[in-house]
């Protein structure tokens, strides 16, 4: 486990993006007052620390710039470290504010081991300008003591129980309070708690301190958060040269898909749901995903289907100096039986989904739609347009098929508006049909109606509107529509709105 | 040997050729299908036009017609552009489903720019699974050699590939057959009855153009010719009220 505390990230942030001399702080509002929340190497060498009231800090030294916090930016910046850390393990947490742990186990030995593993974080994170500080231990709360408390670098694995006698007690991540309270009874660091009884600790300060102090010696287990969810599938590959060109990019996805099919095959799994990591020289981490409408394994679909999301990204994906490591991995996966291929409607349908999966790559899933049919009578949710991807199997539309015959439901529109819009109408009695009406400025006469079919909104929400009494009707050209009139004349006695008419669709 | 040699040159280089190639389905009425030679080309494209925006809804019926006759319960993938969406509505399952076509076999695709439509479209046409793709284009110009292109699609798959287009287009297109469809009075029963189309065939690659009046028939799912309900008066020879000097 690596903990890593980047202690002036807030002032890195803003050092990279602009040239600072003078002593930088950061202020922001706590209470009534503006205090420091982060100050430079600078400012503290002069004695300002984080706490501090701004007007006494400049009274001290007036020198200092000082620079409205940004809390947003400071996380992304830490979520972006987050990302990049991906590199070295998929087993990132955020720390919040400012610090990252990672679970190296298992992952080590990729980089020649530990040591080597830390040497490579360390010389990348001066590169970019950080300060850092980070431990090695065999838990969390080890490794997270150590980075915060205790010598930079340190790395303690087996040992934990050393490492952290000699650190103070808050390196235990206890409350400020419960620190106090543990220094006036004379308990300072955590070798003066190792060995006391149990029990009396407990009965005073509760039970936080003693779980803390487990979880540190690895005698009680502590769950990492990850900041994405793991994949069950991960296959990647180094670069000794960095590489910019499409091509390569897609070349290095067919072969790291050969990889994973492998793997997916051994376990009957296939993948719905793609993610493409390209890491950058310089730090910045492009992510991108593919979707699939059923279980794949082949590595030259898959590379097809990243063809597809790298043309559409071709500018925004800017390569820079070049990408020095790819990660492809299957976040989604479905079981898939091994299959026999012959010329049977599978083929067909394998061609289908290709087909679907392609358009869906090129111009998003949520472009591409299949229809299904809903439980309900207002006819602007008897159907809904679902991603075709997602959909598999029963649309509901046998069973709509079945109603509509019982209940011998009147024709539907051909084409639907997607909201009903306003009409002038002019009716010969109040309920009856529009004699004429006024619709995008052009002016229809009626010469046939059907209807009223009245459709009631729903009596259990509040939202649902008044009822609709639809007519079905044709103009002297022959242009067929579908109106409704939205309330009833009755019920203008009782305090409603007076009706009005709406045009829902067009006939063919 | 020079001349087996060239036979081989020949069937290599077999340049797809409409007239000859794919395969033709017949609308059902003997009229039309001799004015197309047989019936319409299943493995083209074919463009129908509303005469106007208002009418927009018939030609869509249209296309849906010709779709449902193409093939036995087609798959079928409809090509819209955003703009004429949100100007004419979407499609229906529910009225949809009265062209003989299930809904369960249709997939959608919006798309926001005119060069991503053809390119859908294209993609389509390619895909042997899909028997009908229908494009649905706003009023504009099209470039001529991506018609070119979607005809070449649709011939090497024998897919049916139709052009839905807004107003009558102005430029010169490849396409195999036009045609400009309008909305047509119906017979009146209680209220409106059966679709009624005016179809216009403009242009027609294997005959000459010619122009109809369709009725869409639910029962048979299929187009007939509307017969008049009302007997349509002799064309006047005589005109006995104008004296002659």
């Amino acid at each position: 486990m690596i903990s890593l505390w980047l202690r002036r990230l807030s002032t890195d942030r803003i050092v990279r993006s602009h040239d600072q001399s003078a002593p930088l702080v950061v202020t922001g509002k706590r209470g009534n007052t503006e205090v420091l929340t982060a100050v430079d190497d600078a400012a503290r060498q002069l004695g300002l620390s984080p706490g501090l009231a701004l007007a006494q800090a400049r009274a001290m030294h007036p020198g200092i710039d000082a620079v409205d916090e940004n809390v947003e930016a400071d996380t992304a910046l830490l979520e972006s470290i987050a990302d990049w850390c991906l590199r070295y393990t998929p087993l990132v947490a955020c720390d919040a504010p400012d610090g990252l742990l990672l679970d190296i186990s298992g992952c080590a030995h990729l980089y020649g081991g530990e040591h080597e593993l830390a040497a490579d974080l360390a010389a990348r994170l001066e590169n970019a300008g950080f300060a850092y500080s980070f431990a090695i231990a065999g838990t969390i709360g080890a490794a997270w003591a150590a980075a915060h408390h205790g010598k930079p670098s340190s790395y303690a694995c087996g040992e934990e129980r050393a490492l952290l006698a000699p650190l103070s007690l808050s390196a235990l991540r206890l409350a400020t309070a419960t620190v106090a309270g543990l220094a006036r009874v004379g308990l300072k660091c955590i070798g003066d708690i190792v060995d006391l009884p149990r029990a009396p600790l407990t009965a005073r300060f509760g039970s936080e301190v003693l779980r803390q102090l487990d979880r540190a010696l690895g005698y009680e287990h502590e769950p990492l958060n990850p900041r994405l969810p793991v994949a069950p599938y991960v296959a990647e590959q180094r670069f000794a040269e960095p590489i910019a060109r499409e091509e390569d990019v897609l070349s290095i996805t067919g072969r790291l898909a050969r990889r994973l099919q492998f793997a997916m095959e051994r376990r009957g799994d296939g993948a719905r749901r793609i993610e493409l990591t390209l890491f950058r020289t310089d730090g910045v981490v492009r992510r991108i995903a593919a979707g699939t409408s059923r279980p794949l394994r082949d590595p030259d679909e898959i590379r097809a289907l990243f063809a597809e999301r790298l043309t559409v990204l071709a500018d925004t994906l800017d390569p820079g100096f070049g990408f020095d490591m790819a990660r492809l991995s299957v976040i989604v996966t479905e079981p898939c039986p091994p299959q026999q291929i012959g010329i049977s409607d599978g083929e067909d349908a394998a061609e289908f989904c290709r087909l679907v999966d392609r358009l869906s790559a090129r111009l998003g899933a949520r472009r591409v739609h299949r229809l299904a049919a809903q439980d309900s009578h207002i006819p602007e949710l008897t159907e809904v347009v679902l991603p075709a991807q997602t959909i598999n199997g029963d649309t509901g539309w046998d069973a709509f098929r079945r109603y509509r015959k019982e209940i011998e439901l009147s024709p539907r529109p051909l084409r639907l508006l997607t909201r009903p819009e306003p009409i002038e109408a002019v009716a010969e009695v109040p309920d009856g049909p529009p004699l004429r009406f006024r619709w995008r400025r052009a002016l229809h006469e009626v010469i046939a109606a059907e209807g009223p079919e009245r459709i009631e909104g729903v009596w259990w929400s509040e939202h649902s509107g008044p009822a609709r009494d639809y007519f079905r009707v044709e103009d002297k050209s022959g242009l067929r529509f579908w109106l409704f009139r939205a309330g009833l004349y009755r019920d203008i006695a009782q305090g409603a709105a007076s009706p009005a008419w709406f045009l829902h669709g067009t006939f063919a | 040997m020079i001349e087996q040699l060239r036979q081989r040159l020949l069937t290599l280089q077999r340049m797809p050729r409409i007239e000859a190639g794919p395969t033709a389905f017949p609308l059902g009425i003997p009229v039309i299908d001799t004015v197309l030679g047989g019936g319409l080309l299943r493995g083209a494209l074919h463009e129908i036009a509303a005469s106007r925006e208002a009418h927009l809804a018939a030609a869509t019926g249209f296309a849906l017609g010709l779709a449902a006759l193409s093939a036995p319960s087609p798959r079928l993938f409809w090509i819209a552009e955003d703009m004429a969406l949100a100007e004419s509505g979407t499609l229906h399952g529910a009225g949809f489903d009265a062209f003989g076509l299930a809904p369960e076999r249709l997939v959608t695709v919006s798309v926001a720019h005119r060069r991503d439509l053809l390119w859908a479209m294209e993609e389509a046409l390619r895909c042997r699974a899909v028997d009908a793709v229908i494009g649905e284009m706003r009023i504009g110009r099209i470039d001529s050699v991506m018609v070119r292109r979607l005809s070449l699609a649709a011939t090497e798959n024998g897919t049916f590939a139709l052009l839905l287009r807004a107003a009558p287009p102005s430029d010169a297109s490849t396409a195999a057959s036009r045609w400009i469809v309008s909305t047509a009075p119906s017979v009146l029963t209680h209220g409106p009855g059966a679709p009624r189309f005016a179809a216009q065939l403009i242009r027609n690659r294997r005959g000459p153009a010619g122009s109809w009046i369709l009725e869409w028939s639910d029962s048979d799912e299929r187009f007939i010719l509307a017969t008049h309900d009302q007997s349509v008066a002799a064309p006047a020879f005589d005109r006995p009220h104008r004296q002659v000097a």
